[in-house]
């Protein structure tokens, strides 16, 4: 049984003049978790469920430090009197981020690894793995170089890791986050097995509607306090406008269809030819002899995991030089090299992609042309910034803004340079039902400005928020590309 | 994946354990910068800078023994038969440049071969072995296990920063530099952090020893080449 009494917990942090501030998180936490009890918290970014799951898992106070308030108790236990390690053993743990949870590179040594840490006998532990492996139907990934795997499989590896050592409770952090549906079928699965072996699970999402059936209770988090409880029966019942009116994410998945009016393309056309791309391993790749897409829309690229959503947008984007395929648009044909200078993509990770020193100086380093005086670029700057609502932080640092606003900085960079297609790597991926809603009005204002967008996503209710059209890759190639029917 | 800490010792003819290649390491690395080029060191320098050679082709990396092969071939052919023939500044740059090259490059290709052929767990359970303490051990296989990471996000920043038109590399190599290290160190800083939260609900530091699933043992000819390197270092301090 875990129970919070009363918890208050606020991150020390400093601002960006180097003075110590508090940044609450949650206040008054009152939460008892049974045994074998699905729990889901959900709620707006920065409403507190992540500390939930740190103060559950013992990394607040021991790697996280703040001012805390209350109990936080597992088993009649106090979790911040216990050691990390010894709150290990009961309680396992998955992060948001496949890519910085492993300390192995070698998948059946990551598995292996909270094992040993515990001491267990090895004999035992390989004896588990062969077993984990078996149930979870991951034979496949065992002695492989964790690097190579996609961010679908790296959450199964992370999840085996926790099987070996079957702690009682387990607290995930939007495991989903970088997931695709069909990955996400697989978490599901691994979700279903733990719950029907009696664990304690404890997640952290935004996206819902692969828990309807699993949960047995859920928290809707505002500004570190619960809101709203909800029960089993009462989560089945949620419908759409239910949950927007909660302001989560819906618990269906909304289906994707093509519209069968208009097929044509009307107006100008974005003429994709010879795009053939095969990386260096020989497997991945794209084959696309001939794709149309309708210029001055938004159009969505869907498809599995591998299936070259990627690889398409960085070759359109023109950053894969061997690639031969040419882009016409305007009447222009465009090869690789001068795609870079009519394409700009928003990567998923943007901060990648920012590297001045304030909000306006990134804006006005897109600014390429050199007629324009400095005081005509900081004009057109500022401009654009407040288009974005983001004028009030021209002079900040691109690090103190948040994931949103970094976000936006980069479409503003997008949109000074002027480049006539921006294409977004996705763009919702761990972000709540507001911050969706965000990106898809800054997605129809660029549309407004007439640009071409092209969406990276596997997000279905973001897609059916702004997008008018669909293409479809399977295995490199291009399924189906349609209209959105709406 | 062309840098890091090996997933897999699968494709190797010789497994050598991680001492054997620690000790073969420090042989050679002694040897090399030390050594002198005359008389019974002479001989030495010839068997250390064979080691690495011999080792990269037993994990399959052709190409890097080749390139090193080619490398040393050609700083040894310029000492001895290009240098003394030529004068002034050009003899002097020459002379540093292969000087440099001959002594450190056996070194760093043995390095890079046992960075290349153990894997985080075989590294840390012949640590342990040794009685090697965790506060260095652990900092050591983090290290290794971010090269891999660090090789992902260079290739990301230089996308965006293609795709931005800024930064090239030649016109302004200080602006190139700046451009690249901002992004590195801030995501740096953030993935050590999750990595590290992320070990210690693994239970890592748990206290007593950990167990190891991964199994090295010194085998013979791990002995013979612990006993060839130890006489190596013994014969070069003698002489």
């Amino acid at each position: 049984m875990i129970a919070f009494k009363n918890v208050t917990f606020a991150y020390s942090a400093t601002d960006a003049d180097g003075r110590a501030v508090e940044q609450g998180s949650i206040s008054g936490l009152d939460l008892t978790i049974q045994n074998g009890e699905f729990v889901v918290l959900t709620g707006g970014s920065g409403c507190g469920k992540t500390t939930v799951t740190r103060l559950i898992n013992g990394l607040i106070p021991h790697y996280y430090n703040g001012n805390r308030n209350g109990e936080v108790l597992i088993d009649g236990e106090s979790v911040p009197d216990t050691p990390v390690f010894e709150t290990a053993k009961k309680v396992g743990s998955v992060f948001q981020n496949p890519l910085s949870q492993f300390f192995n590179v070698n998948t059946t040594d990551e598995i292996a690894f909270a094992a040993e840490n515990q001491c267990c006998e090895p004999a035992e532990i390989s004896k588990a793995i062969t077993e984990t492996a078996a149930s979870m139907q991951i034979e496949k990934l065992l002695d492989r170089n964790i690097f190579e795997l996609s961010g679908g499989e790296k959450q199964i590896i992370a999840c085996a890791g926790i099987n070996v050592l079957s702690p009682d409770i387990i607290v995930l952090d939007e495991p989903s986050s970088n997931l695709d549906s069909e990955a996400i079928e697989k978490l599901k699965a691994v979700l279903t097995d733990w719950k029907s072996q009696g664990k304690t699970i404890v997640i952290a999402e935004h996206r819902l509607y692969f828990l309807r059936e699993l949960a047995d209770r859920m928290l809707i988090l505002e500004n570190g306090r619960i809101t709203k409880e909800l029960t089993a029966a009462e989560i089945k019942a949620l419908t759409i406008s239910d949950t927007e009116k909660l302001g989560i994410r819906p618990m269906m998945r909304p289906e994707i269809h093509c519209s069968h009016q208009n097929k044509d393309i009307q107006g100008d056309v974005l003429l994709l030819e010879d795009f053939c791309f095969t990386y260096k391993d020989g497997k991945h790749g794209i084959n696309i002899p001939r794709l149309e897409l309708p210029a001055n829309r938004i159009i969505a690229i869907i498809g599995h995991n591998g299936a070259g959503k990627s690889t398409l947008a960085r070759n359109i984007c023109g950053l894969e030089r061997r690639c031969r395929g040419t882009l016409t648009l305007n009447g222009k044909k465009l090869k690789a090299k001068d795609r870079l200078h009519h394409c700009y993509m928003i990567m998923q990770d943007v901060n990648h992609q920012l590297f001045t020193e304030s909000v306006r100086d990134e804006v006005m380093l897109s600014m390429t042309d050199k007629s324009l005086t400095d005081e005509q670029k900081i004009k057109r700057a500022d401009e654009i910034l407040s288009q974005l609502d983001l004028i009030e932080y021209a002079d900040t640092h691109h690090m103190a803004l948040s994931g949103g606003q970094k976000q936006r900085t980069a479409i503003a960079s997008g949109i000074a340079s002027s480049k006539p297609v921006i294409i977004f790597d996705e763009p919702t991926s761990g972000l709540d039902l507001a911050h969706m809603k965000q990106v898809s009005d800054q997605l129809k204002k660029l549309k407004d400005m007439g640009k071409t967008v092209i969406v990276v996503t596997h997000d279905h209710e973001f897609i059916l928020s702004c997008c008018d059209h669909i293409v479809r890759l399977e295995n490199g190639c291009a399924a189906e590309n349609c209209p959105l029917g709406k | 994946m062309t840098f890091g800490l090996s997933s897999t010792s699968d494709k190797s003819v010789l497994k050598l354990d991680p001492r054997t290649k620690l000790c073969l390491l420090t042989a050679i690395s002694l040897i090399m910068v030390g050594g002198k080029t005359v008389g019974a060191e002479y001989i030495l320098r010839v068997i250390c800078a064979a080691i690495p050679f011999i080792l990269l082709l037993t994990v399959r990396h052709i190409k890097s023994a080749l390139i090193y092969m080619i490398l040393l071939g050609l700083s040894v052919f310029c000492e001895g038969s290009v240098i003394p023939h030529i004068s002034g500044a050009a003899n002097l740059i020459l002379m540093i440049i292969c000087g440099i090259l001959s002594r450190f490059v056996p070194g760093y290709m043995m390095g890079w071969y046992t960075v290349r052929s153990t894997s985080v767990s075989e590294f840390m359970t012949a640590m342990d072995k040794m009685h090697v303490p965790y506060f260095i051990t652990i900092p050591f296989s983090v290290m290794f296990r971010y090269f891999p990471t660090l090789g992902e996000e260079y290739r990301s920043i230089h996308d965006a920063m293609k795709m931005r038109e800024i930064g090239q590399s030649v016109k302004n190599p200080f602006t190139y530099i700046e451009y690249v290290l901002v992004p590195i160190m801030m995501s740096t800083v953030r993935i050590a952090d999750e990595l590290s939260a992320a070990s210690l609900t693994k239970g890592l530091c748990a206290g007593g020893r950990r167990t190891h699933i991964c199994q090295i043992n010194i085998r013979l000819y791990d002995r013979l080449l612990i006993i060839g390197a130890l006489a190596m270092i013994v014969l070069f301090f003698v002489f």
